[in-house]
């Protein structure tokens, strides 16, 4: 069984800073890990590039020191996400993109990038209470042909 | 497929990432001759042997590092380079 | 007649299961767990097919997936293979390759002319003279093989996955299945591939014992949590065992595709038992050991009533066994090992009738029965880089060495009873478990999102396996007759002789230049055969003579499984369903779905020159660019200057690739002290962006300029037309629209119908007054639709892609990639005074430099038809006036509904880009129609009041 919902409206920023900035050291984590702090899921998705997402997000860029070199971007309505949930998860996942989702490459809180059905996603492994979940980040423009092509691979769960 | 190690990410599929070739240095442009700048554009060593490549972690880490790749074996190795951190850009290579 | 026999017999069908099929339009019956063939040949059905070149009858010959004539064609599905597809109630099987009848070929009077169809017969015969070729290739078509393609087939379900499984094991005989419980129990995520139905390998058609073993074992590799993959094939082995599998029993669909990575592969492909050269040795009849133990033990199929049986080793013993508890008569054992031996069979057209011993002697039988040795199908082991060698002492070849991520065991590496091959397997799977480990541990310590690994990585486990035995074999390959080498190609020992005879003295060009071991077998009978014949041809020894490199795939996969599920990813803006909800024609541009046209782009034209119009331009790439140096980024991806923007100035720029070729286009604006917004064409966003990545990080690391795509997060509009600075006041109150506030060239943020941060700037693609405006794409539906409604009285309508680029052609505007192609330098464009080769840098200014020093290069010129009322095609050419000299070529060209006449863009040499020269172009027709050269690009406006007002 693998649940696949398109979470339309959270609210995601893009956070890019230099070794040393203020904000590096406050997002911290280590680069390809993904941490929740209050309502909003931090990520650190590249080695200079954290994204916040969920309802906190927009306090928290806000509040971030951006002296230095670091930049911030409201990517609300650039990317979009969409969750798989279930047992099945990874194995739906598996009959898009080339990455390892398993347990020993993709933990859970892990993040990385890779190709899904084509499209450049960024993917952090979210699970929720306890069930196997992937949060997946793409640009908005390729959802609908996505879903699609995600309910056909899940089709066989 | 090759497994290629991204300094950042680890063991990538060649196919995720972009190959961008042999790795040569960009010629003056204020003071190079049409020979050096085309040898940049044009020319490539082709060994059979240990090759200096540039690669870039275009579906992950979007960093580009520099690889050294055995055109006849295959074998992938980090680029011995005096002074050099592993994964250091193109830039900090040169 | 039935040539059923009784149980115990048969234990792959189940006669509790009737399952009914026709064959060439004929009802029969058969079990579930038949084959085709099997079911074919219970019901007295022994010839399945004709062979290639001289149509000779052919039937079962090894009973398994590597049957080289039996290739049917069941419902709509050609190239079926008989003997190992499973039957199915209700199909529809016929013979393929033959006309008009399966019984009365007409073809086959091939074989009279068989001298003509000797090696390299198509080479040699049908090469000259080139223009007969379209020719002989109609008349050849008629004698290919191959069933019948129905075009009308709906698309089938195809898959693919990848996995990343421990250990992948290919072949699911004792070894294999040892193996892969071994590994399993070692801890390690096993796929174990068999590429017939069931796992057991040769245990399925061996004695009771080894019935029960393979039921066994199979059983606790399903309960170790193995993951069985039947009628599967391990297709290729790539670096890094990087596996394909292509899966056939995968529920729902076709094919499927497997791309494995895998930590450590074991191969336990087995032996392939080899068919005797000797004349005769394709009738209907003569088949191998295993072949007729297969057909007895698993179909419980009589494959004929009085035996010869020519052995060379304990198959044939076996098969003699098995022969006579189906009931057979024996009419002859010939051994090999004592220096017997048959030279020809002959019979019928339709079956064996007749064997001749060497001695002289002939016996009366109806089935052959052969056991002369082995094929190792090292394959994959040659695609990771071994090169096998032959042992003369067991008639076979073996592996060299692989590399040490790749294991063989089984038959592959020797020869032993049950329990031996199972010992061997079973080491091997436990080395295979402990190598992957290592590999595992590396893996998850060298990816910073892994789990992370304790301690120091663990011994690579060394290889302490204890070799299995290699049973001594005669090498017994051909008679002294000559025979069918390859049964898919129709090579026979003959055409090898006489190819090596005509000079052919290595085995992978004499493969090429007879066909032998390029059917669909894929040499898995028909290789070492093929060196065998050569060796003697030549002399020399099989050693000597070596084998051919084996390539994937080990078996034929169909183009759907690797084609997989259809995934071509589509882009849309959000207003796409208003688009589509208001008769918007769709346009695939690049991935982008978007309106060509409402309807009339005609009209849509002339309303925007008339009034005000709004277009969604969204696939428009745009990039965020923040940083303290992004003016020295522009400076040195801009041919033109960028130190001085101010804040709220948009400025145009070109880009060159190093080769000085024209890469992209768009503005750029400057929205604060360190933010820019940059645009690029639809097709080159993405492009672009990594570009900019390659030129930070590779070249200027020290630069501090962070780059973020946000094409999809601004909807963009393009609000053009006398009309759009009165609708777009309308929407805004904090945006200044004052002319002399907001010129021509600038940028302000503001709300835009109560949304806030939009970006607006003034630009005139179309040539009209216009602005550019750039929402959060959450709020765009609601903005366009504040476009129309407050503009209704103005006149307002949406216009789609084909009206902007009619009024782009209007003014002149080239399109990068459409009238610039990949030689177009910069100053092909015309936009000297852009190329600032006083700047320090800039990607491609030394080419750049060099062309306009040597002004040897083309130009874009805007002409006009003489006849206003042709448009000449896209691509047409430009003539020397009377020659077929190519001077040019139209690029862009369209009816103008401003001019009420056709307008182009055009590159032609520099002789004839003065305005006033008359050009010759050649339409697709072949007329000739004359064109000329204008003063401005733009054939509308040139001065351009009309945008800057
Ligand atoms: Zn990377």
């Amino acid at each position: 069984m693998v649940e696949i919902t398109h979470l339309d409206s959270m609210p995601k920023a893009s956070v890019r800073a230099a070794d040393g900035t203020a904000a590096a050291a406050a997002l911290g984590l280590n680069f390809g890990s993904s941490e929740r702090r209050g309502d909003t899921l931090v990520v650190r998705i590249r080695p200079d590039e954290w994204y916040l997402l969920g309802d906190g997000a927009p306090a928290m860029a806000a509040s971030l020191d951006l002296s230095g070199f670091a930049s911030m971007v409201d990517t609300s309505h650039s990317r979009t996400a969409v969750r798989v949930t279930g047992d099945r998860a990874a194995d739906t996942l598996a009959k898009l993109g080339s990455a390892d989702f398993g347990d020993h490459m993709t933990p859970n809180r892990a993040a990385l990038g890779n190709g899904i059905a084509g499209v450049t996603c960024d993917i952090v492994r979210d699970d929720q209470s306890g069930v196997r979940s992937y949060l997946l980040l793409l640009d908005g423009s390729f959802v609908t042909y996505f879903l699609g092509a995600l309910h056909d691979a899940a089709s066989e769960f | 497929m090759l497994l290629v190690p991204c300094p950042h990410c680890g063991p990538m599929n060649a196919g995720d990432l972009t190959y961008n070739g042999e790795s040569h240095r960009r010629p003056d442009p204020k003071t190079c001759t049409p020979k050096e700048w085309r040898t940049y554009l044009y020319l490539r060593e082709n060994p059979s042997g240990w090759l200096l490549e540039n690669w870039y972690c275009s579906s992950g880490c979007r960093k580009h590092f520099k690889i050294e790749r055995h055109t006849l074996t295959g074998e992938l190795r980090a680029p011995v380079l005096p002074g050099r951190k592993p994964g250091a850009t193109q830039g900090d290579m040169k | 007649m039935s040539y059923r026999l009784p149980a115990p017999l048969g234990n792959a069908i189940d006669r509790s299961s009737a399952i009914s099929f026709t064959w060439n339009g004929k009802k029969l019956k058969g079990f579930e767990g038949d084959t085709i063939a099997s079911a074919l040949l219970a019901n007295g059905e022994h010839i399945l097919g004709r062979s290639m070149k001289y149509h000779r009858p052919r039937g079962v010959l090894t009973a398994d997936f590597w049957d080289p004539n039996t290739t049917v064609q069941v419902d709509d599905e050609p190239n079926v293979r008989a003997s190992h597809r499973k039957l199915a109630d209700g199909m529809a099987v016929s013979a393929q390759n033959v006309w008009p009848s399966l019984k009365f070929d007409v073809k086959a009077a091939n074989g009279l002319v068989g001298r003509f169809l000797t090696a390299g017969f198509y080479y040699k015969t049908f090469m000259k003279p080139a223009k007969l070729w379209p020719t002989y290739e109609h008349v050849l078509a008629k004698f290919a093989p191959g069933g019948a393609v129905d075009l009308n087939t709906p698309h089938g379900r195809y898959d693919k996955r990848y996995a990343h499984p421990d250990v992948v094991v290919a072949g699911g005989g004792p070894s294999g299945m040892a193996a892969a419980l071994a590994a399993a129990e070692a801890g390690s995520s096993v796929m174990l591939v068999e590429h017939e139905h069931q796992l057991g390998g040769h245990l399925l058609w061996g004695s009771d014992d080894d019935q029960v073993a393979a039921t066994e074992l199979a059983a606790s590799c399903e309960a170790a949590g193995v993951e069985i993959l039947s009628n599967s094939t391990v297709a290729g082995r790539y670096e890094d065992n990087w596996i394909s599998i292509s899966q056939r029993n995968h529920p729902g669909v076709i094919e499927r595709l497997i791309k494995a990575r895998a930590k450590t592969l074991v191969v336990a492909a087995g032996t392939i038992e080899r068919p005797y050269v000797f004349q005769g040795n394709d009738l209907p009849g003569v088949m191998t050991s295993g072949g007729a133990q297969r057909l007895i033990r698993m179909y419980g199929v009589k494959p004929g009533t009085r035996a010869v049986v020519f052995t060379a080793n304990e198959s044939g013993d076996s098969a003699v066994e098995a022969l006579q508890s189906a009931g057979i008569s024996i009419a002859r054992v010939v051994d090999a090992r004592s220096g017997e031996g048959i030279t020809s069979a002959s019979g019928s057209k339709s079956r064996v009738k007749r064997v001749t011993l060497s001695d002289g002697a002939t016996v009366d039988c109806d089935l052959l029965v052969t056991a002369v040795g082995w094929t190792t199908p090292t394959s994959l082991l040659n695609m990771a880089g071994d090169r096998p060698v032959y042992d003369a002492d067991a008639a076979r070849f073996f592996p060299a060495g692989p590399p040490d991520n790749v294991l063989a065991t089984g038959g592959m590496v020797g020869d032993g009873s049950r329990n031996e091959l199972i010992a061997h397997g079973r080491a091997t799977g436990e080395l295979a478990a402990g190598r992957a480990v290592v590999v595992r541990h590396r893996i998850q310590a060298a990816t910073a999102r892994a789990t992370p690994v304790d301690g120091q990585e663990p011994d690579y486990p060394a290889d302490e396996r204890t070799p299995l035995d290699r049973a001594r074999h005669p090498e017994v390959y051909r008679s002294t007759t000559h025979g069918i080498v390859d049964y898919s190609e129709d090579v026979s020992s003959k055409d090898l002789f006489s190819a090596a005879g005509e000079g052919f003295d290595s085995v992978e060009l004499i493969k090429r230049f007879t066909t032998a071991t390029m059917g669909p077998s894929q040499g898995k009978l028909e290789t070492v055969n093929t060196v065998a014949m050569l060796a003697e041809a030549r002399n020399e020894t099989i050693a000597e003579v070596g084998t051919t490199m084996w390539r994937p795939p080990y078996a034929p996969i169909s183009l759907g499984a690797l084609a997989g599920r259809i995934n071509e990813p589509t882009r849309v803006s959000v207003l796409q369903s208003w688009h589509e909800a208001n008769g918007a024609t769709p346009i695939l541009a690049g991935q982008w779905v978007r309106p060509e046209h409402y309807g009339d782009p005609a009209a849509e034209v002339l309303n925007t020159r008339t009034n005000v119009g709004i277009i969604d331009v969204t696939p428009l790439g745009k990039l965020d660019l923040q940083g303290p140096d992004v003016p020295k980024l522009l400076s040195l991806l801009y041919t033109n200057k960028w130190m001085a923007l101010p804040i709220g100035g948009v400025r145009y720029g070109l880009m060159c690739a190093e080769d000085g070729v024209v890469l992209d286009d768009g503005v750029t604006a400057r929205l604060d002290e360190e933010h820019y917004l940059m645009t690029t064409t639809s097709s080159g966003a993405a492009k672009i962006w990594h570009w900019i990545e390659m030129w930070l990080q590779t070249e200027h690391p020290d630069w501090q300029v962070h780059v973020t795509p946000v094409t999809t997060g601004l909807t963009s509009i393009n609000i053009a037309g006398p009309n759009s600075r009165e609708l777009l006041g309308r929407l805004t109150d904090d945006i200044d629209l004052d002319p002399d506030a907001f010129p021509y060239m600038n940028v302000r943020r503001g709300t835009i119908a109560g949304v806030e941060n939009c970006i607006a700037w003034r630009i005139g693609f179309t040539g009209e007054l216009s602005y550019e405006i750039h929402v959060p794409s959450g709020h765009a539906v609601h903005v366009w639709g504040q476009l129309l409604e407050q503009g209704a009285d103005l006149g307002v309508k949406a216009f789609g892609l084909e009206a902007q680029r009619i009024m782009r052609l209007e003014k002149g505007h080239f399109i990068v990639g459409q009238d610039t192609d990949g030689l177009s330098k910069a100053p092909v464009t015309g936009l000297n005074p852009l190329l600032k080769l006083d700047k320090d840098d800039w990607a491609g200014m030394p080419e750049v430099a060099w062309t306009i020093e040597s002004g040897d290069h083309p130009v874009i010129v805007a002409c006009q038809p003489d006849n206003g009322s042709v448009v000449p095609e896209e691509a047409a050419q430009i003539l020397r006036a009377g020659t077929t000299e190519i001077v040019g070529r139209i690029t862009s060209s369209r009816m103008s509904p401003t001019l009420n006449r056709s307008i182009c863009l055009a590159q032609v040499t520099k002789e004839f880009a003065t305005p006033g020269t008359s050009l010759e172009v050649l339409l697709v027709s072949g007329e000739r129609i004359t064109a000329t050269v204008q003063e401005h690009h733009a054939h509308f406006d040139p001065e351009g009041a009309r945008l800057r007002g």
